[in-house]
């Protein structure tokens, strides 16, 4: 499958066909990776070679694919799903839905000096709790699989769902958060005594308030951590470097996915505030599960069914003409929406509906007709 | 819900735009009509986030401590900075340490980015609410809700005092996570509820959150099913649509559609779960209006 000429650089289209990097966010509830997943598909069938990689995946999704979850790396589409899917050769299509603690014992592994430094680490027991609830770490180590599959160069396109969290664009501030810490003078209070009286006066200080407050054992496992993970991650702040640089690069694409909630649409504004402050290539929106082109619907009519048709039948169809008139009014507010959204986007984004399906991401067939919807959209804008 | 008000600290839980805010505010009026005196939470970083919560009470965000939101409702982040600084003065009293401690910058920052003291501090926040008195001894607060964010953040935190007493068995800390369990995992003044819609993906969420929750030790009130669509059909009628329905392309399809999947879902779920399903019907309603109809959803909604 080609796309046709005239795509508008400024659509879906457009970008699953271009981008190297297409980065899904939003809050959460919104069909985030489901619109991962369509996008993903979309490339393949147009016959690039696409990875998607979701963080913390639904069962649901991995099940409507035909893949596990966790596996220790990348693993291609089974063939019949591939088909179902309408993707051919040279397109491809491969998922990694991935568990954040396998990531980072492998980014643990990779940068360790040594077998010795690596069972250190993961034999640490604050690491073991720690991967477990530190913000940050996920992130980061998404980030680090991400950079590690483009400087590869295995696939043409990376499509990365990220993780859910109460304010979406956490994932890329809590990596130099992470940083900040670990290579930043408050981490170096915990490493063995140097710098300025002033530094050492305040080391002094953080010891004996960890000491006192924590307790021996784990001040002391504390700072084995600490020391441990400062080696391991020394590179890091050079790593984030290069992990902007690739953010920000032309043929990446920040795509914003909203539902036609109020709740959703507020946050979906704040991040687009967000991305343009940390100067990203903001792409567009998704105004997903949305009603807003309906235009080929009609009202049920009773009278259509007055002859023979059942008293059943025909009462339904007048039920079902309150839904209707709900309905209808939904796809009108939708549409409202819609075009608020492509204001918002003004000459640089897109705005773009795609349809509810019952049923969600549980089926590979609505991710193909989601597909479909995004590689139909050959005019920029709202319709 | 007469259980729910007897408790001393709620977690309503669920995905996003599920409802989980209106549920919470809901639930923090029922209390105010029981004459408890209610604080409601939620977890914040004091940044620029708009909270859907704070606006059921008319507010853009809520106080960084507790302040009353509304006659007889209190409200407050739990702020992972401010649970650790009371903590440690609370533990180092007025000593020359504590007050060093207070003034350090290093400290601060080393605390509010170190992997778990975060959410320790979110913990310790919420201790300090659940300790605070009255002159005369009553609990400050009767009933302290928390409207907890994404499933991640809520099992990291009710997995908190274990996963820390694994660490280290001796000391202030353990005691706190000690007292905060004490609270939490006890039947009688701690539960979560988890708020679900009657959809195929958010209902298998929430199971899987009970199940998480469960291993946790965390004792679960119920799952409240949210937004159940009205069926004004008879079960005949249903069956006259069905194939009317798929061979046309009308309005008011979807609103059909959404009815049937509702009733397969409440069912499964209703099926599937070791904990009360409380239901609460789709409303038109917005404000004052919709947390009044959803606080009589959830007692009418009870099983005996």
């Amino acid at each position: 499958m080609k796309l046709p000429d005239g795509a508008s650089p400024r659509s879906l289209a457009h970008l699953t066909q271009h981008a190297r990097i297409i980065v899904c966010c939003g809050a959460g509830g919104v069909g985030k990776t489901t619109t991962a997943a369509s996008l993903a598909i979309a490339a393949a069938q147009l016959g690039r070679k696409v990875l998607v990689l979701t963080i913390d995946p639904s069962k649901r999704l991995a099940e409507a694919l035909g893949v596990t979850r966790n596996p220790p790396r990348p693993v291609p589409l089974p063939d019949r799903y591939q088909a179902a899917a309408g993707i051919e050769a040279p397109g491809s299509l491969e998922t990694w839905m991935l568990d954040p603690k396998l990531v980072s014992d492998q980014a643990v592994r990779h940068f360790a000096k040594s077998e010795e430094a690596a069972n250190a680490i993961l034999g640490n027991r604050i690491y073991q709790q720690a991967t477990a609830i530190v913000a940050g770490l996920h992130e980061y180590t998404a980030m680090k699989a991400l950079h590690g599959f483009i400087t590869e160069g295995r696939y043409e396109l990376v499509v990365l769902d990220t993780p859910p969290s109460r304010n979406a664009l956490d994932f890329l501030d809590a990596p130099s958060r992470l940083a900040r810490f670990l290579d930043g003078p408050v981490f170096k209070l915990f490493l063995p005594k140097e710098g300025s009286l002033v530094a050492r006066a305040a080391s002094r200080l953080v010891n004996r308030v960890m000491h006192s407050v924590f307790g021996h054992e784990f001040a002391t496992e504390l700072t084995q951590f600490f020391a441990v993970f400062s080696e391991l991650f020394g590179s890091l702040n050079s790593d984030l470097q290069d992990m902007r640089t690739l953010m920000t690069g032309p043929d990446v694409g920040f795509v914003l996915v909203s539902s036609p909630s109020p709740e959703a649409l507020t946050e979906a504004h704040f991040f687009q505030d967000r991305i343009r402050q940390l100067e990203l290539p903001f792409a567009g929106f998704v105004l997903n599960r949305s009603c807003a082109r309906n235009e080929h619907l009609s009202f049920p009519d009773p009278a259509h069914f007055a002859g023979g048709a059942s008293a059943e039948t025909v009462s339904a169809v007048e039920k079902l003409k309150v839904l209707a008139r709900a309905s209808h009014l939904q796809s009108m507010r939708d549409k409202g929406v819609l075009a608020d959204l492509a204001l918002r986007a003004g000459g640089e984004g897109f705005a773009m509906a795609l349809p509810s399906l019952d049923g969600g991401a549980s089926d590979v067939g609505n991710l193909v007709a989601l597909a479909k919807t995004v590689l139909d959209e050959r005019r920029s804008g709202p319709r | 819900m007469s259980s729910l008000l007897d408790r001393r600290v709620v977690l309503v839980t669920g995905k996003g735009g599920v409802g989980r805010s209106t549920v919470t505010a809901a639930m923090a009026l029922l209390a105010r009509r029981a004459g408890k005196r209610v604080l409601v939470t939620e977890l914040g970083d004091g940044g620029t986030d708009y909270s859907a919560l704070a606006r059921m009470f008319g507010q853009d965000r809520l106080p960084e401590t507790s302040a009353p939101l509304t006659d007889g409702i209190d409200g407050s982040l739990l702020l992972p900075g401010t649970g650790l600084e009371l903590f440690l003065t609370a533990l180092l009293r007025f000593g020359p340490l504590a007050r060093a401690a207070a003034h350090s910058d290093a400290l601060r920052r080393l605390l509010n980015a170190a992997p778990s003291f975060r959410e320790m501090g979110i913990f310790f926040h919420l201790l300090t609410y659940l300790r605070e008195k009255r002159p005369d001894g009553t609990p400050a607060h009767d009933l302290v809700l928390v409207d907890m964010p994404a499933t991640g953040h809520t099992l990291a935190l009710t997995a908190l005092p274990a996963v820390l007493l694994r660490l280290v068995s001796r000391g202030p800390i353990p005691d706190a996570l000690r007292e905060g369990q004490s609270y939490l995992n006890n039947p009688e003044t701690g539960a979560a509820y988890v708020v679900t819609l009657p959809e195929a993906l958010p209902i298998s969420e929430a199971l899987e959150l009970a199940e998480g929750l469960k291993a946790n030790q965390m004792p679960i009130g119920g799952i409240v099913l949210n937004r159940i669509p009205a069926d004004p059909f008879t079960s005949g009628e249903k069956a006259a649509l069905g194939p009317l329905i798929e061979s046309n392309a009308w309005y008011g399809a979807d609103g059909f559609r959404r009815i049937l999947e509702s009733q397969r879902c409440s069912k499964r779920l209703v099926q599937a779960s070791e904990v009360p399903v409380l239901e609460v019907n789709e409303s038109d309603r917005t404000g004052p209006h919709l947390l009044e109809y959803v606080a009589d959803s959830l007692v009418a909604g009870v099983p005996a």
